[in-house]
């Protein structure tokens, strides 16, 4: 390997920009997303996430104050106002009043209205209409404006999504549910798990191979299958719907893959010390708990990151086992979709929430991410 | 590991704090002009303290908010202690519920099609006897809402299951008024007036529609209502009806020539915001914004009552947005037929407060506080159309107990592969200009002809 990357460096040069191209490649959509999240529902449908970081162009519909708020100066009723916050930094280049023609006038010039008196808009946006008689009507006027204006942004999703009280949208409570299904569901597979892996490993028994193979073949079967029987079956024996129910239904859909990876796993450690510690009187439950876990600790780290991110982020085991119509009992994910709407159309908030439950999969797999590698490979090689 | 969980969760608690909101009495009891009388005369006569309902629909945010706002004084009013959960994939979980035994009290199927597939499969409770009458004593175009609600259980024998509970409305056409007063455009009163309008907008250099019919898996269904609305604007009732049950063909030449004249409004460049081959990749969702463009990327844009939902921010309706009817041909003498949809409350687990929430939906009180509230329209006529939250709705309410012909979304009644299937994808076919209306036509005949 490193000769080749020594001796050429075209080749180099090619792996590196690869590299890179390849990681833009996967961070934009996240970067999309996250960019999203900081943006207003119409601010999303109308432009992409890309143009928002820059100051841009945009054809507003704004509108006057209503016609209440006039004053009668030296015989003429005048409404006066800014267009924009003053916060708010725009500048208009064009303006119109009518539909039609939404770019007719310079800043600074003055038209006349359709319903009687004139306006005049400057480039900073602030307008002034006036009329010999009073002005009519219960809304403003519409003016339509082309404006420069800055980049802006909210945190008004992450407020929603995070902070509102109001029962569907608050987060919270789904937080400590999910917490509550992902921490024993990932504890449980890999205390039972181990034992398997040991005995399939090391301990000699007639049907040790068929019994392993039957496991490798329970791989493949889709776990959308046994729903129905499964879900039947916990409200036959008085389960019901509810955290039991769903830890042993993810406990029953991991063990396959976590029985599989660390029985290869603890078959690739060295036969000699196992064979010692028996020399030495060591009890089968002694090698486990001394030898094995201690030196198995990568491959058991890294499934329990494996079956953490996967409860963490399953819906379907959780609609099925455990969300009934009390309510009660929600996880993160099944707000999220509750979050965007009945028709499904609320975009921002399901890139905020998306970022919001991100967040803990993160910091777990930051803590325990020198494993991955090491336990990706387990089993892989002997 | 765990102390970052733990800071994690901590941090999450401090934050967000831990309510259990549930809905509230939006309206102190004996305030404002709701049927308060029929509601302390509910409350009097049921008692259900200690019994619990649950309650699974469809609904979510903001509807399942106000909804659960009424559950709040149904619980208020008899003292069960009731909770309702939304799902958006109820269809896939009540299947699952159902066929283990752990269905919930009332189920809320957003449409019929379903709900008689579980009651053919023997999971749904017949209402109480005499339901069907009093619908058809208190429901305007009461006895369609009592066929729409009337299934066959697993002995094949016909009981009335569901009872119809916020409806919308399809045939309707959004748009601004002030850029109609800005051309000078009249609302149109009949199709002839319509079609002339499109051309005078095309004449204008505008766009007179906004078309959009994406909405993932879904995609396709806008157009299956244009198609609906435009077969009872050009066949009399009784031939939608034989349509949608199959008794005449889909393949038929009316129903050919119903899409093709769908074909007239969006399969043309100049009607149509961007390529008219496109329409089924703008999110149905999305289409309505062209309206409140600067300028208006399009004038009108026919829709159900729902759609201001996705009107931008701030959108006050009746002055910054309206709706007009979908006009019917003023040649073809076919009264002023409405297409609508809606959800249905089914009884899945019997108990005692369920029967009791059956019969609080039959009260006015339940449709007012329901009306006050956004998006939501009742062919109830005892409740008193004065709660609806604001003009508009009491319109979309009007078109409802005024319409001459009320028929129920074709698709909806049609079996699951044809009106959630092909129907769609047909019309997603058609719309991209990679088939014709006949082709399309027979396709969707021969897949129903499969589903028998």
């Amino acid at each position: 390997m490193s000769d080749i990357a020594g001796t050429k460096p075209a080749l180099r040069w090619v792996v590196h920009l690869s590299v890179i191209f390849l990681v833009v490649l996967w961070v934009i959509p996240t970067l999309g997303l996250l960019v999203s999240s900081f943006r207003t529902a119409d601010q999303i449908s109308s432009s992409g996430w890309w143009r928002s970081l820059f100051p841009s162009e945009q054809n507003l519909t704004l509108r006057s104050a209503e016609p209440e708020t006039q004053v009668l100066e030296n015989g003429v009723y005048v409404i006066e106002g800014a267009l924009f916050s003053a916060d708010e930094q725009a500048t208009i280049s064009r303006w119109g009043i009518s539909s039609r023609d939404v770019d007719a006038f310079e800043p600074g010039e003055t038209t006349e209205l359709r319903r009687g008196g004139t306006i005049t808009v400057d480039a900073v946006g602030n307008y002034r209409m006036e009329n010999t008689e009073e002005f009519t009507g219960n809304r403003g006027a519409r003016i339509f404006v082309t404006a420069e204006l800055p980049p802006e942004f909210t945190l008004g999703n992450y407020q929603k999504v995070l902070l509102d009280q109001s029962s569907t949208d608050s987060m919270a409570k789904a937080f400590f549910n999910t917490l509550t299904v992902t921490i024993p569901a990932t504890i449980i597979p890999i205390l039972v798990a181990a034992f398997a892996a040991y005995a399939l490993a090391w301990m000699d028994f007639p049907g040790r191979a068929l019994l392993i193979a039957a496991v490798v073949g329970l791989l493949v079967v889709p776990l959308q299958l046994a729903l129905i029987p499964l879900l039947k079956f916990h409200l036959n024996i008085g389960i019901g719907k509810g955290y039991l129910g769903v830890w042993l239904a993810h406990t029953g859909f991991g063990m396959p893959l976590a029985i599989y990876l660390l029985r290869n796993y603890m078959a690739g450690l060295p036969r000699d010390l196992i064979e010692n510690a028996r020399v030495d009187g060591a009890t089968e439950f002694q090698i486990f708990t001394k030898l094995i876990l201690p030196l198995s600790f990568p491959a058991l780290a890294s499934f329990a990151i494996f079956q953490f991110l996967w409860t963490w982020n399953d819906l379907l085991v959780a609609k099925v086992f455990l969300i009934d119509a009390t309510g009660q009992t929600t996880v993160m994910t099944n707000r999220i979709v509750e979050l965007l709407g009945t028709r499904g159309g609320n975009w921002e908030i399901l890139a905020t929430a998306a970022f919001v439950s991100i967040f803990v999969p993160l910091v777990v797999f930051f803590a325990m991410q020198k494993y991955l590698v090491r336990g990706l490979l387990a089993g892989s090689v002997k | 590991m765990k102390h970052s969980l733990y800071a994690g969760a901590a941090m999450f608690a401090l934050m967000a704090g831990s309510v259990q909101a549930e809905g509230e009495l939006i309206h102190a009891v004996g305030e404002g002009s709701f049927d308060w009388e029929g509601f302390q005369a509910f409350a009097d006569a049921t008692d259900l303290s200690g019994e619990s309902l649950t309650i699974f629909g469809p609904w979510l945010a903001g509807e399942g908010k106000s909804f659960e706002n009424l559950v709040a004084y149904f619980d208020k009013a008899t003292g069960a202690s009731s909770s309702y959960v939304g799902s958006d994939s109820l269809e896939q979980q009540i299947l699952i519920d159902a066929a283990a035994g752990s269905a919930p009290n009332l189920t809320v199927f957003p449409q019929p099609g379903l709900a008689a597939n579980l009651a053919k499969q023997g999971y749904l409770t017949p209402l109480a006897e005499g339901s069907a009458d009093w619908i058809k004593d208190n429901f305007a175009a009461g006895q369609s809402w009592v066929d729409l609600g009337t299934f066959e259980n697993a002995e094949g024998t016909d009981g009335f299951y569901g009872f119809f509970f916020n409806v919308n409305v399809k045939s309707l056409v959004w748009y601004i008024p002030e850029n109609f007063e800005d051309f000078g455009y009249e609302v149109p009163q009949t199709m002839e007036e319509f079609k002339a309008l499109m051309d005078q907008m095309v004449e204008d250099g505008e766009t007179p529609l906004c078309v959009g019919l994406a909405s993932g898996g879904a995609t396709g269904w806008p157009a299956t209502d244009w198609v609906e609305d435009l077969m009872l604007r050009t066949q009399p009732p009784e031939v939608y009806d034989q349509w949608v049950s199959n008794e005449m063909k889909f393949d038929d030449p009316k129903v050919i020539a119903a899409i093709e004249e769908y074909g007239s409004f969006t399969r043309n460049d100049d009607y149509v915001v961007g390529n008219a081959n496109d329409t089924a990749a703008i999110d149905f969702r999305d289409s309505p914004k062209g309206l409140f463009d600067s300028p208006p990327a399009c004038m009108m844009h026919r829709q159900a009552s729902f759609i201001p939902a996705y009107f931008p921010e701030g959108t006050e309706l009746g002055a910054d947005a309206d709706f007009f009817y979908f006009p019917a041909y003023a040649e073809k003498d076919l009264g002023t037929p409405v297409l609508g949809a809606g959800t249905l409350f089914t009884v899945t687990n019997p108990n005692p407060a369920s029967e009791a929430f059956m019969e609080f939906l039959k009260t006015p009180f339940a449709h007012e506080i329901m009306m006050a509230q956004d998006g939501f329209l009742t062919p109830h006529l005892g409740a008193n159309p004065e709660n609806y939250s604001n003009d508009t709705q009491r319109g979309q309410g009007e078109i409802l107990t005024n319409a001459t012909t009320f028929r129920f979304d074709g698709s909806d009644l049609m079996p699951g592969t044809v009106g959630a299937g092909t129907f769609w994808t047909g019309m997603v076919d058609y719309s991209s200009g990679a088939k014709d209306a006949a082709t399309v036509a027979s396709e969707i005949q021969s897949s129903w002809d499969a589903a028998k």
